[in-house]
């Protein structure tokens, strides 16, 4: 007790942590590094996958740096940092999310040895931020538009792109083979930009290039009950009926009541019930549609009704099914079957249901409106084709952005390694410390080539060399000269059509020079005790 | 029997386990300490080059900032002196909007001189007395070194205005104020209202979009909501709006009521009344001239099928301050049920975009009321986000705060050294012992070049005895350039602060100071039982 009276200077609540100063900094600077060795080997074509598995016991295989850092459950606020912009890239351009991580790990190891030398973070910082506007125009300035080609030529440009992301993945076995099915799915979409319009569908068995892309929409038949098999399966320019009501024996209304005085009106409100159903199915056929959908059931009673006058009908539609048929076939939902007019009703040229593995999927191509497209995935086992829908779900982002931004860069290094020797060559021109970090800065983006070599198991440094080589010519010829994966020496990235939207770069650079420059202007870490711990206690 | 126990003195009078402290000793000297512990902290931050503070609180949420009002905020600072200077930093940011920082640490500077003092062996309130006569004369000198001509100025002018913004965005984004200020600066014209003094800070709005960078950031003239369109329909451009405060729905009863039926015919016809009640609404909407429905709650599903038959766009804005907001932004009146044509609002145009994987409606409003803007921000993290956001907040305070008052006084410690000159002076002409109260206080100021030198990593001791040379010789707008890390005239660097900012902030140090220094008491009653002290927090949490 006596100890207690002595008055401590108690500042701050009891249980705050805190840390400053310099080792305080490099212990961020280290915890940063740490988790970009983790994504560090999954960069590039020859890059590895990593299978985790996390505390509810699902297992994740994938390469994506995104789908990692978020899967890795990350509780260092300053490597938080880094989680953070591997999201940002990835809504940001979909790809690219390992570069951004190693990007930024790069600058803050380059930097740590400055820190330690007493140099002030905030040199550090603003010349990092020079020397990344620096960058993002030299990238902007290299970049080459494919503006103005024709549509043929602009779609096997655009093919390249894709490949380019999927070669890193795990289906870069077939990246053509995916490549083109992505430019085509992103075609089909169009202006639209609507990425939840391109559907993509994952179906267990058969080979990767079983898989197919539907022009229009594809789902899982749905939930049938009996009377089902009676119907039609394929429609050639079948009118199509979307809808929102159940069609089924139920109570109208939750907060309606019964109350006869007379029990020979029984039967009578049966039979109410029983016209309201057999009402709603009538305008169902009398609107003419010969395929009807329901976001909610679609009962037996509809079912066989249905089945009797040759019409298709299935419930229980996913949403976003439903709402890509509608903007496939020019219908909209309805939420009552009272005036269906035939603006509302939706049509493709074709209709059918379709054995694909041990599933069955209703297909609807040949839409009038276009604007959306599903692929339908096939492959061996469920992790395999998560992975590939992930890979996919990259591959139609890069060409997306592609489409809209039009220039691309050369890939497999070649960039990075222009860049470098610019930010080098410029940073000669700087009087004064400037010139160090700037210079580190440029050091920092060789980490790019470097990590593609070490990880497919060349000798980094030799390529390193012979790429700098040919990047410090002075004719400039060797501006797209990369590394080549196949045969572990250099090559022209651009002739061998290992192409990167500038977007994904200008990205990358801008999103790892902020976090890093974050994570140095840090000088103090204050973590204040966590309330829940208390709530716990008691619940003890 | 606990006789030879007993509690001599105030012990005896109060409750067993208060604590009570007393004296110079153990009370003055110890609330200077904490005080002086909280600026060494927030110190670091300030000025251009100041640190980030890396602050997680309570609730997990990380916080990356040099901004002194939010660290103070989520420091949860528990010394009863201590959160004096919080209070005073709290008062300055709600006043002005812009230097918390400064507030705080030139208090904890001058308590500091103080205890100085005390151990020199003045008694605090003779060095009260001292501060108290030395801020006065503070204000007094600092009201002589206001840029002639600088009173006048053009709110509407967006050179004159980034000119008086400048200093404040800088000491929070440094190197990025010139990407920020023109951003905050034309925002903040746009909504001025026709007497500036009226400029509602409400008015200018932040959304923050995860992706990109800084550069990609842009204003825009009206509002930026995240969420996407409710139905099919995504843009519409020259629109009539009808704003519902309450949801578009089948009007349900809030007591628990049931339908009574009686007969087949009223089942039947139960559902055919309903759906002809909404179509009569939305039927009703459109007839008078609307093309966008906006609604406070939910739309019901049948309601938005027949808005997609009468070819309406439909917005949800579930939150009151918002759809106030949309409201003030496109003229509209909240309506309950029945359209008025009256009421009805106009846009410009009305459009779903995708910002970096967002899906955002964005609403413009170019001509008419003009009344809400926003800036959309963009960065790769939250945590810079929300830290761009706190510099976009310091700008626009600063807009009102030069809308009120456009006065500015040099900044970059050259009136701080040219204060502490004249106070020196100053403190010489007293006679009584409040001259060594004076000389402190004005000692104190050059706590802000030594800080904005100590941050860029600059010698401070060389810069202010060269400031103070400059200043001797009548250059008095000489102060530190920070980029090239030597003294130079602010006019040719052009980094001005509000006279405002400055008056407010010192004063609220003094005070509060003051206020520290004349404690000579402290009695904490013990705190209450264990199972209540768990409770609070728990009731806590709810409150945030």
């Amino acid at each position: 007790m006596a100890a207690m009276m002595q008055p401590q200077i108690i500042l701050l609540k009891e249980g705050t942590d805190t840390s400053q100063g310099k080792a305080q900094l490099v212990s961020n600077i280290n915890a940063c590094t740490a988790v970009a060795d983790v994504v560090r080997s999954t960069l590039g074509p020859r890059g590895m996958d990593k299978l985790i598995h996390d505390d509810k016991g699902t297992v994740t295989i994938s390469n994506d740096g995104a789908t990692i850092m978020k899967l890795l459950d990350i509780v260092h606020p300053a490597a938080k940092i880094l989680v953070d912009i591997a999201k940002s890239q990835d809504s940001e351009v979909g790809d690219g999310t390992t570069t951004v991580v190693l990007l930024a790990a790069e600058f803050l190891r380059e930097a740590k040895p400055f820190i330690e030398d007493g140099v002030h973070p905030q040199n550090l910082i603003r010349s990092f931020r020079n020397a990344s506007y620096k960058a993002i125009q030299k990238v902007k300035e290299l970049a080459k538009s494919i503006e103005g080609q024709s549509l043929e030529e602009k779609k096997r440009l655009l093919s390249k792109c894709a490949a380019t992301t999927l070669s890193s993945k795990l289906i870069g076995g077939e990246k053509e083979f995916f490549a083109s099915m992505v430019v085509d799915a992103v075609g089909a979409i169009g202006d639209g930009d609507r990425l939840n319009m391109i559907g993509i569908k994952k179906v267990p068995g058969g080979t990767m290039r079983d898989s197919f892309l539907v022009n229009g929409v594809a789902f899982k038949k749905t939930f049938s009950y009996a009377g089902f098999e009676q119907q039609p399966k394929k429609f050639l320019n079948p009118k199509i009926l979307l809808l929102n009501i159940e069609l089924e024996l139920k109570s109208e209304k939750e907060n309606a009541e019964i109350r006869l005085s007379d029990p020979s009106q029984y039967q009578s409100i049966v039979d109410a019930e029983w016209n309201i159903i057999y009402d709603k199915l009538d305008k169902c056929v009398q609107s003419g549609a010969k395929v009807v959908l329901s976001r909610l059931a679609i009962g037996d009673l509809a079912t066989q009704y249905f089945a009797d006058r040759d019409i298709f009908c299935a419930g229980r539609v996913a949403e976003e099914d439903l709402l890509r048929v509608a903007a496939a076939t020019g219908g909209t939902v309805q939420t009552s079957v009272n005036n269906v007019v035939d603006e509302v009703l939706g049509t493709c040229e074709h209709f059918e249901e379709r054995q694909v593995g041990n599933e069955r999927f209703n297909i609807f191509s040949g839409c009038p409106s276009g604007r959306t497209a599903t692929i339908v995935l096939r492959g061996g086992a469920d992790q395999f084709i998560e992975e590939a829908e992930r890979s996919l779900h990259d591959a139609i982002m890069i060409v997306r952005r592609a489409t809209k931004n039009s220039t691309v860069v050369a890939g497999g290094g070649a960039i990075d390694m222009e860049i470098s020797k610019y930010l080098r060559q410029e940073s000669r021109a700087i009087a004064g410390k400037s010139q160090f970090f700037i210079n580190s800065y440029a050091k920092a983006l060789e980490v790019i080539p470097r990590q593609l070599c070490d990880n497919a198991g060349f000798d980094a440094t030799d390529v390193l060399n012979k790429l700098r080589q040919k990047h410090a010519l002075p004719t400039g010829e060797g501006a797209p000269y990369g590394v080549d994966i196949n045969t572990g020496g250099i090559a022209d990235s651009f002739a061998n059509f290992v192409w990167e939207p500038a977007v994904v770069k200008i990205n990358a650079i801008n999103a790892a020079t902020e976090a890093a420059c974050l994570i140095l202007s840090v000088d103090e870490t204050v973590k204040n005790p966590k309330r829940s711990g208390i709530r716990e206690r008691r619940a003890r | 029997m606990g006789f030879s126990m007993q509690p001599y003195g105030i012990q005896s009078m109060l409750k067993e386990g208060h604590k009570h402290m007393s004296g110079l000793d153990e009370a003055v000297l110890k609330n200077i300490d904490a005080c002086k512990q909280l600026s060494t902290i927030t110190r670091t931050s300030l000025g251009p080059n100041g640190m980030n503070k890396m602050v997680i609180n309570h609730l997990d949420k990380l916080f990356v900032t040099n901004d002194a009002a939010t660290i103070v905020n989520e420091l949860e600072v528990q010394h009863p002196a201590a959160k004096l200077l919080v209070l005073a930093g709290k008062a300055q940011q709600e006043e002005i909007g812009d230097g918390a920082n400064l507030t705080i640490s030139f208090a904890g500077e001058i308590l500091q001189g103080a205890e100085e003092l005390i151990r020199m062996g003045l008694h605090p309130s003779e060095i009260i007395s001292g501060y108290t006569k030395a801020i006065n004369k503070t204000i007094e000198v600092l009201e002589e070194l206001v840029e002639e001509g600088s009173e006048n100025m053009d709110v509407r002018n967006t050179e004159e205005v980034i000119y008086r913004m400048k200093a404040a965005v800088a000491s929070k984004q440094f190197g990025q104020e010139e990407i920020l200020c023109p951003l905050i600066a034309d925002a903040c014209i746009q909504v001025c209202p026709k007497n500036p003094a009226n400029f509602n800070v409400d008015n200018v709005r932040v959304a923050k979009l995860l992706g990109g960078g800084l550069h990609n950031s842009t204003i825009v003239r009206g509002m930026v909501l995240k969420s996407d369109a409710v139905g099919s329909i995504k843009n519409m451009e020259k629109a009539k709006v009808a704003v519902f405060a309450g949801g578009v729905d089948t009007s349900a009863t809030e007591t628990k009521g049931t339908v009574l039926i009686h007969n087949a015919e009223q089942l039947e016809n139960y559902a055919k009344t309903e759906e002809a009640k909404v179509e009569g609404l939305i039927k009703a909407v459109a007839e008078s001239g609307a093309e966008v429905i906006v609604s406070g709650a939910a739309v019901g599903e049948m309601a938005l099928h027949f808005c997609e038959r009468y070819k309406l766009m439909v917005l949800k804005i579930s939150s009151k301050f918002e759809l106030r907001r949309f409201c003030r932004t496109t003229g509209a009146v909240a309506m309950l049920c029945q359209p008025n044509p009256d009421d009805l609002g106009y846009v410009d145009s009305v459009s779903v975009e995708e910002i970096g994987g967002a899906r955002v409606t964005i609403v413009r409003n170019e001509g008419g009321g003009n009344s809400v803007s926003t800036v959309v921000l963009r960065g790769s993290t939250d945590s810079i986000l929300d830290d761009l956001e706190r510099a976009v907040d310091d700008g626009v305070n600063t807009y009102k705060a030069m809308c009120r008052d456009s006065r500015i006084v040099p900044g970059a410690a050259a009136t701080e050294i040219e204060l502490a000159r004249r106070l020196k002076e100053f403190s010489f002409k007293e006679t009584g012992l409040d001259q060594y109260a004076i000389a402190k206080f004005a000692e104190s100021f050059e706590m802000v070049p030594k800080t904005l030198a100590e941050n860029a990593g600059l010698n401070a001791m060389e810069i202010i005895s060269s400031l103070y040379a400059e200043h001797a010789s009548g250059k008095t707008k000489v102060g530190i350039d920070l980029e090239n890390g030597v003294c130079a005239d602010i006019s040719t660097m052009n980094v001005w602060d509000l006279y405002v900012t400055k008056f407010f902030a010192l004063k609220y140090a003094a005070d509060a100071a003051c206020t520290v220094l004349r404690v000579d008491q402290i009695i904490m009653a013990k705190p209450a039982g264990g199972p209540r002290r768990d409770q609070q927090p728990g009731g806590g949490m709810d409150e945030d």
